[in-house]
């Protein structure tokens, strides 16, 4: 028996270091499939984010663009539209006629609807005001602009839009100048910065972006918002200064279209934060990243229910077979065994047979001696006796062991069934108490007798007993009821067990079938027992009871009136006293 | 011991135990039975031919032949002498198969001397009877 014990022990080992490889070929699965399905959606995401944000920012300096050239031509225009009106002024009027007291004024009120002109200057060839109309006539109407820039550019030009400057008066303003064809004189107005400005105001730059004009100088000609209020940083600077046409760059955060307005005096600035109109992009990014995790987490859960319900039922099937091999595996040695026992004990029989009789003739011929002459009769009696009683012990076990392979040997006894149920029972009530299962007996009187083996039987009785303790665990009862229908015996084993599913009624005494642990049982039990039955002339039946649990049935013919001759029919089995 | 009626019957014991057959003949000798004794198939075909006997009592396994095949040939030769089979090497299907051939009894070495005695005079017994049944 040492080798079963290790081969279960070495099953046991299988098991659990196949358990281990079961949950490392899960996590691979699971490992595996998310791979494959998360990273090309992560992929997909990271591209297509990419994709979108260039997309976007392309979009955005494209727009930033367009918005520069259109303020460029509004600026433009803006200019444009001042000149000229002045110098419509110089063509109709002379200087001599503006210098009249209070016709500026007029033309000054005629010219100014809008409000755009702050004043209105007329100043000869030498710089000299000849006539002022505006509100800062004390500060300037004494003044020569010989010397100032503008009037020189004007000159030069016949007209001129001058950078921003603080000039007399002590504000920053900036003027439009315009002369006569032969450059005689020049009418000169400031240009109202806040409306100029407004003029900005309302490029479109975004949260954060700003638009402004400066000069050649790199001077501001227009406030700008935020860090370029007054002032622009020298490293921004020098990123939008020496550009020429409309041009996109970008400078830390900051995507920059620059374009030259005022005949390339002046560079416009349009500058907004990539991170401002990016924003929209983002919170559609951030979308994008929440439903890939959620797709993720979907995708994890759903494979590791899938991965977990398919290894299950792999390893249940693995399982199964191995089982299934284990037991016929046992089925195989135990044959194996069997046979084995069967050849020693066919080579025992002969030399134990004739010791047998070698002792038999001893004995024989030591009822032709007398005490006198042999001076030991009683001690080779003993010692005969002795030989013989030991020749039937080593064929008792040869029997047994050749039964253990083919239990062809059957005894024909009288048998009563009442007392044979009672000599089972008492095998088992210990086993019974431990479980607190209660026998309860309900026996037939005054049965017939039955002629049949009962060590058999009562190995049927004890296995139908087995499995329903089995059955029942602990707490039930089993109930035995012994009778009589026609001519047959009928002994019925109802257990309070959970019963049979219908399914299971019809296998079981197939060979091999079990509901127990491979350790608990062959699935043989059951088996032998109906063909044990069967040989005897008997049967074995089992039902669900009506009121639960299992109910076994064994019949066997039972011995009314005569014709079961005892024990002297030609396939009597004479050994197996045992 | 001697309660079985001591009709004299003749017994062939067929086996390869030399020693077995031996002390089975001296004894059966004792108890009044007349006895002799072959150790091969052949040998006790060749006994059968030349003599009649009442019993035949036959082991399953000898050296040259099947006991099965010396138990049809006796039987074909000898309908009326009964067999029985005595063998170490016992099987179901070799009892069934024996009694099917017509042996009258099958035993299992090692056996008692009395129990093979009362079944060989149990097979004489009805050897005895069966030659009454064909002589009336």
């Amino acid at each position: 028996m040492k080798m079963y014990t290790a081969t279960i022990r070495d099953d046991a080992l299988k098991v659990r270091s196949r358990e281990s490889y079961y949950a490392r070929q899960k996590q691979l699965f699971i490992l595996v499939v998310v791979l494959v399905s998360v990273l090309p959606l992560l992929l997909i995401g990271w591209a297509s984010s990419q994709y979108y944000k260039t997309s976007w920012l392309q979009q955005t300096s494209v727009d930033l663009k367009s918005s520069a050239e259109s303020r460029k031509e509004i600026i433009n225009r803006f200019l444009t539209d001042q000149e000229d009106m002045l110098a419509t002024f110089v063509d109709l009027y002379s200087p001599e006629d503006l210098a009249k007291p209070s016709s500026l004024e007029e033309v000054f009120s005629a010219m100014n609807h809008s409000g755009v002109l702050v004043d209105l200057g007329v100043i000869d060839q030498r710089g000299v005001h000849l006539a002022y109309a505006g509100p800062f006539r004390r500060q300037l109407s004494d003044k020569n602009y010989l010397e100032a820039e503008w009037f020189r550019e004007a000159m030069r030009n016949g007209r001129y839009a001058s950078d921003i400057f603080s000039g007399y008066r002590g504000e920053p303003h900036f003027v439009v100048a315009v002369t006569d064809l032969k450059k005689t004189w020049i009418l000169r107005a400031t240009i109202n910065s806040e409306l100029f400005n407004a003029l900005l105001a309302s490029a479109e730059v975004g949260p954060g972006g700003d638009a402004f004009i400066i000069n050649r100088k790199g001077e501001l000609q227009t406030p700008g918002r935020g860090t370029t209020k007054t002032m622009i940083p020298q490293d921004e600077l020098a990123t939008i200064v020496s550009r020429s046409g409309t041009t996109i760059s970008q400078h830390h955060n900051y995507l920059y279209a620059t374009t030259w307005v005022n005949g390339n005096n002046w560079l416009l600035v349009l500058k907004t934060d990539i991170n401002s109109s990016l924003a929209e992009f983002y919170r559609a990014w951030n979308l994008g990243i929440l439903s890939i995790l959620g797709a993720s987490l979907f995708i994890l859960v759903v494979t590791t229910l899938l991965v977990r319900s398919m290894m299950n039922r792999i390893e249940g099937a693995d399982k199964e077979r191995m089982l299934l091999n284990n037991r016929v595996r046992e089925v195989e040695k135990m044959a194996l065994v069997g046979r084995l026992a069967a050849s020693v004990a066919h080579e025992v029989n002969n030399p134990l047979q004739i010791i047998g009789d070698q002792a038999g003739w001893i004995n024989e011929l030591l009822d032709e001696e007398t005490l006198e002459q042999v001076k030991n009769y009683d001690e080779y009696r003993g010692a005969v006796q002795k030989i013989k009683l030991h020749v039937g012990r080593a064929s008792t076990i040869t029997h047994r062991l050749l039964g253990f392979s083919r239990s062809m040997e059957f005894k024909r006894l009288e048998i009563d069934i009442n007392t044979l149920v009672g000599d089972t029972i008492s095998f088992l009530e210990n086993e019974a108490k431990n479980h607190r299962i209660t026998v309860r007996r309900n026996l037939s009187e005054n049965l017939p007798k039955a002629v049949s083996d009962p060590s058999q039987i009562q190995q049927v009785f004890l296995n139908i007993l087995n499995n329903a303790i089995d059955a029942i665990g602990n707490d039930g009862s089993i109930t035995i009821q012994t009778s009589i229908k026609q001519d047959r015996l009928c002994i019925e084993f109802a257990d309070s067990g959970p019963g049979l599913p219908p399914e299971h009624l019809q296998k079981i005494f197939d060979p091999f079938f079990t509901t127990k642990r491979p350790d608990k049982g062959t699935g043989l039990g059951l088996s032998i027992s109906r063909s044990i039955m069967q040989r005897l002339g008997g049967d074995i039946l089992a039902e669900n009871g009506k009121q639960g649990g299992c109910i076994f049935t064994v019949s066997l013919p039972a011995a009314v009136g005569a014709g079961f001759p005892l024990s002297s029919t030609p396939l009597k089995g004479k050994p197996a006293q045992g | 011991m001697n309660n079985v009626r001591n009709d004299a019957f003749s017994v062939l014991v067929v086996d390869d135990e030399q020693e077995f057959v031996a002390t089975l003949i001296k004894r059966l000798t004792k108890r009044g039975v007349t006895c002799e004794g072959a150790f091969t198939g052949a040998e006790a075909i060749e006994h059968i031919r030349l003599k009649d006997y009442d019993v035949l009592l036959l082991d399953m396994k000898l050296p040259d032949s099947d006991g099965k095949e010396v138990l049809r040939e006796v039987k074909r030769l000898k309908p009326e002498i009964q067999v029985v089979i005595l063998t170490g090497h016992i099987s179901a299907r070799d009892g069934l198969e024996g009694v099917g051939d017509g042996a009258y009894d099958y035993l299992m070495k090692p056996v008692e001397f009395e129990s093979l005695l009362e079944s060989l005079q149990f097979a004489n017994k009805k050897k005895a009877a069966q030659d009454n049944q064909l002589g009336s």
